[in-house]
């Protein structure tokens, strides 16, 4: 089915580039400067921010100069100061007839105050260069253009990211531009095998993507795959890394997350000398790791920082948040509803006692206030921050308390969600995958009970087992069971005990449904 | 397809089930305490004890404010069936929810309803799957189980959990025997041993008391033993964890606090037949009270105060002894159990008429007491002027 909901997509894609005027085919550069003009003129028609300056010098006008940029992606001090006044002052003060014909290579080797000077020839290649923030020159009766890098400074400054706080290590974050992001990983990793492999996406926005990896670190056939992945990728946009993300997952229809991905250097870093493959993405501060395992979500890069006894505690308090931020609704249901027996007597004597006068079973009331909570939730995210603070009390107090004062809810429900919001944003890759399965499991609770969850349970299990990121199991270390890799799981090892790399990355996939899943994916890649 | 296929088999267990029972905890009747008794006519009366949970939450969250009249925690209704499971189904005609039987904390048993044997009450619960095994058993004294049910205690809202304290405290003092539900369950077939149950007397509308033990033989009340024959019989079994003896002292008192006790039987053999039945005690104890007017100075007066104290011990096993011998003929005691262990093609002879020989057989009875300390101080707090 989504088969061919893709196909028609991608259908409809073509007979949009169809539409469109510039076709990207490629054309050698006119030798005229004013058949450039022209081209460029009709290439960039509508675009206001396209600016051309000729430049004329040398006696009767001889040499002719076309500059051609993008408004505001270009720093046009720099550009007047590398480019613009260099030539004017040398082809002011110089006899220039007789060199007219070596203008080019005298501008290209001697008067271009910058660095970063690129040779282009066909047409293609100028618009590329034009619309990526680079300035463009051409000199009259040249058949190629000189491209100058004077692209000016985009975005934010590095600031520590706000939706992954940390108490203690390094605060600073990743931002939208590709440039800083890498300097920022290479800044903190000072090899030459840290590679960096570039290429671009999206049929329109020509995205720069980068496969970043520790040749040597990280499994060769891991990284070979994600390569291959990602060339698959057809699109008109890559936005955010998000968009890669789902076209390179081995399983599409799943609730868990098996690609990971992160804001923060240092927790980037580290995955990378872990033997992890990254992605990086221009334009989006998020950055994509592969394979991602289940244990990652429960990891927080503060375990590494502090002691492993603070760390072990507080992962087996995250995986217990896990545990009850899944069931406890359904938990609470499939006892009041089911198995009073098992209910001490003082509890089931307030278990009743909350339950007197209310209006709805447990399921309804259930069902109604964890669909209010991710109500609020969502509310309280999209809010502008100010208001999403005061919207949330209100959430939290005032409906909470009238609900009960109403006889709507009982005491103990509104407990219960409380207790299992609170679970829930203990693990945040895990957030969204929670909030589905609560309801399964509530849902499956009411039927049948513990019968019911049990039965969920298993098949939850069965399919975490079955997952797998890049062909490595997601349940690694625990299933397969790796003794080694349990250094670094629930309970932790301190960091001067963790002498080997993780072994799960190099594991071998003995039942082979990696290839099937892999055919799979370039089937739906190739469309 | 694999999806459909997964899709399949989950929901093949929906179909299995057999016990659709979603009841939500508002609509079942909370039962806290059974009493089962006989009417004159032989009918059976089952009372039931249910709570109403609404009045016992904290008037702070009450709902609708709460009008001046507080409602009555608990209901006690009282129903005649032909049977224990008719009564109880028959009962629904008087109530208004399903009666929930899981909660109970304490089943009462009445006088009349043991004497015809209590083996109707046990095949009931032991066949329904709501009962719960660890029910404290009591047999009512002189009442009907309605009337112990309607008592209204001060002190605890739930009537049944009072009782419940009260077995907890006499227990631990020894004064009762405790026995559950299970115990009854294992013993009631048992020809090793015979079944004693607690005993409970309405002391006031507003008070019950725990202390003694119903005999029983066969299955059928036979008769009882007081608080100090009860004493006996757990010293001699070895149910004792603590309890508090008084001893009898030149010109004033002692009580003495028991911390330690370990209890032994056995029956002695001679010429293949059972020739003596013993009983062998130790029991560690310290001073808690002691208002005489004789200093205690030297260890001799400690050795004498313990052999006073092994000789109250005696006392009471001696007439507990005596009680299940002569009067009721029922081995409680579990003198059976060592002959069934040591002696099995012997038992395999006697086991229908064990009571009778246990009856007959004379008893070594050996108490050796000892006093720890005598407290933080030494000598009376009067001595002599």
């Amino acid at each position: 089915m989504f088969r061919k909901i893709k196909k028609r997509l991608r259908l409809g894609n073509q007979q949009d580039n169809i539409d469109t005027i510039y076709t990207g085919i490629d054309e050698p550069l006119p030798r005229n400067i004013e058949r450039v003009k022209e081209r460029l003129n009709e290439i960039f028609s509508e675009c206001s921010d396209y600016i051309q300056r000729e430049i004329v010098c040398g006696e009767d006008g001889c040499i002719r100069i076309l500059v051609s940029y993008i408004e505001g992606l270009v720093d046009r001090s720099i550009l007047n100061q590398d480019v613009v006044r260099p030539i004017l002052d040398y082809f002011s003060s110089v006899e220039a007839q007789d060199k007219a014909k070596r203008v080019y290579q005298l501008i290209k080797e001697r008067v271009i105050s910058n660095n970063e000077v690129e040779e282009v020839q066909s047409m293609q290649q100028v618009v590329y260069k034009i619309v990526s923030g680079d300035a463009v020159l051409f000199v009259d009766g040249s058949k190629s253009a000189l491209v100058v890098g004077v692209k000016a400074p985009q975005g934010r400054q590095v600031e520590e990211p706000d939706t992954e706080v940390s108490i203690r290590g390094p605060r600073e974050g990743f931002v939208e531009n590709l440039a800083t992001n890498m300097v920022l990983i290479r800044k903190r990793i000072k090899t030459p095998n840290l590679k960096f492999e570039m290429m671009q996406l999206g049929i329109q926005t020509k995205t720069d993507i980068c496969i970043c990896y520790i040749k040597g670190i990280a499994n060769e056939e891991i990284v070979k795959e994600v390569r291959k992945r990602v060339k698959k990728i057809r699109g008109d946009a890559i936005l955010d890394t998000g968009y890669i993300e789902q076209y390179i997952t081995d399983n599409r229809l799943t609730l868990f997350p098996i690609v990971g991905n992160s804001e923060k250097c240092d927790k980037l870093v580290a995955k990378l000398l872990e033997g992890r493959v990254a992605i990086l993405c221009d334009g989006t501060p998020y950055v994509i790791t592969v394979p991602h395992l289940f244990i990652e979500s429960i990891q927080t890069s503060d375990d590494y920082y502090d002691h492993a006894f603070f760390a072990s505690f507080m992962r087996v308090l995250r995986f217990l948040a896990l545990l009850i931020s899944n069931l406890l609704p359904a938990m609470y249901v499939a006892l009041v509803s089911f198995h009073h027996t098992v209910i001490p007597f003082k509890l089931i004597i307030t278990l009743a006692a909350s339950r007197q006068g209310i209006p709805f079973s447990p399921f309804v009331e259930a069902l109604l206030m964890l669909a209010a909570f991710e109500l609020l939730r969502e509310a309280g995210v999209r809010m502008p921050r100010t208001i999403g603070q005061a919207l949330s009390i209100v959430g939290a107090i005032v409906l909470g308390e009238a609900s009960v004062r109403a006889g709507i809810a009982s005491n103990l429900m509104v407990i219960i969600i409380a207790i299992t919001a609170i679970c829930s944003f203990v693990v945040p890759p895990l957030i969204r995958a929670t909030m589905l399965l609560r309801f399964v499991f509530l849902i499956a609770a009411n039927f049948l009970g513990f019968l019911g969850i049990s039965f969920v349970a298993v098949a939850v299990i069965i399919h975490l087992c079955r997952l797998r990121s890049f062909g490595i199991p997601y349940m690694a270390p625990f299933s397969p069971l790796t003794a080694t890799d349990l250094k670094d799981s629930i309970i932790m090892v301190p960091i001067w005990a963790m002498i080997t790399r993780p072994k799960i990355l190099f594991q071998e996939d003995t039942r082979g449904t990696v290839g099937i899943k892999r055919r799979e994916v370039n089937k739906i890649g190739e469309g | 397809m694999r999806v459909k296929k997964l899709a399949i088999v989950l929901m093949l267990p929906v179909l299995l089930t057999g016990c659709w029972d979603n009841v939500d905890l508002a609509d079942i009747n909370i039962v806290t305490a059974l009493g089962i008794d006989k009417a004159e006519d032989g009918k059976i009366i089952v009372t039931v004890q249910v709570i109403e949970p609404a009045a016992l939450q904290s008037p702070s969250s009450g709902l609708g404010g709460g009008g001046s009249a507080q409602p009555k925690p608990v209901f006690v209704e009282s129903y005649k069936g032909e049977t224990i499971s008719d009564a109880l189904i028959s009962m629904k005609s008087i109530v208004d929810k399903r009666l929930f039987l899981s909660t109970t904390q304490v089943l009462i048993l009445g006088e009349r309803f043991c004497k015809d044997g209590i083996n109707e009450a046990l095949d009931f619960l032991h066949r329904d799957y709501q009962s719960e095994y660890l029910t404290d058993v009591l047999v009512a004294k002189d009442v009907t189980p309605e009337q112990i049910l309607k008592v209204q205690p001060d002190m605890e809202a739930i009537p049944a959990m009072y009782i419940k304290g009260t077995i907890e405290n006499t227990a631990i003092r020894a004064k009762v025997k405790r026995t559950m539900l299970i115990n009854l369950f294992k013993d009631i077939e048992n020809k090793c041993r015979q079944v004693t149950i607690g005993q409970i007397t309405k002391e006031n509308e507003k008070t019950v008391k725990t202390e003694g033990t119903a005999v029983f033989k066969d299955g059928k009340l036979v008769g009882w033993l007081d608080q100090y024959q009860t004493r006996g019989y757990l010293f001699a079994t070895d149910k004792v964890k603590s309890t508090v003896i008084n001893i009898p002292v030149t010109n004033g008192k002692m009580s003495i606090e028991v911390s330690n006790s370990s209890g032994k039987i056995d029956v002695e053999f001679k010429n293949g037949e059972p020739a003596r039945l013993s009983v062998q005690v130790r029991l560690e104890g310290i001073i808690g009270e002691y208002t005489g007017k004789k200093p205690l100075n030297s260890p001799d007066d400690i050795y004498k105060l313990e052999k006073i104290l092994s000789q109250e011990v005696k006392k009471e096993i001696v007439m507990a002894l005596n009680k299940a011998q002569k009067d009721y003929s029922s081995d409680i005691f579990g003198f059976g159990t060592v002959v069934h262990k040591y002696y099995p093609h012997y038992w395999k002879k006697v086991m229908d008429e064990w009571n009778d020989v246990f009856s007959k057989l004379p008893a070594d009875i050996k108490v050796e007491a000892k006093i720890m300390r005598a407290g933080l101080i030494k000598s009376p707090m009067m001595k002599d002027e």
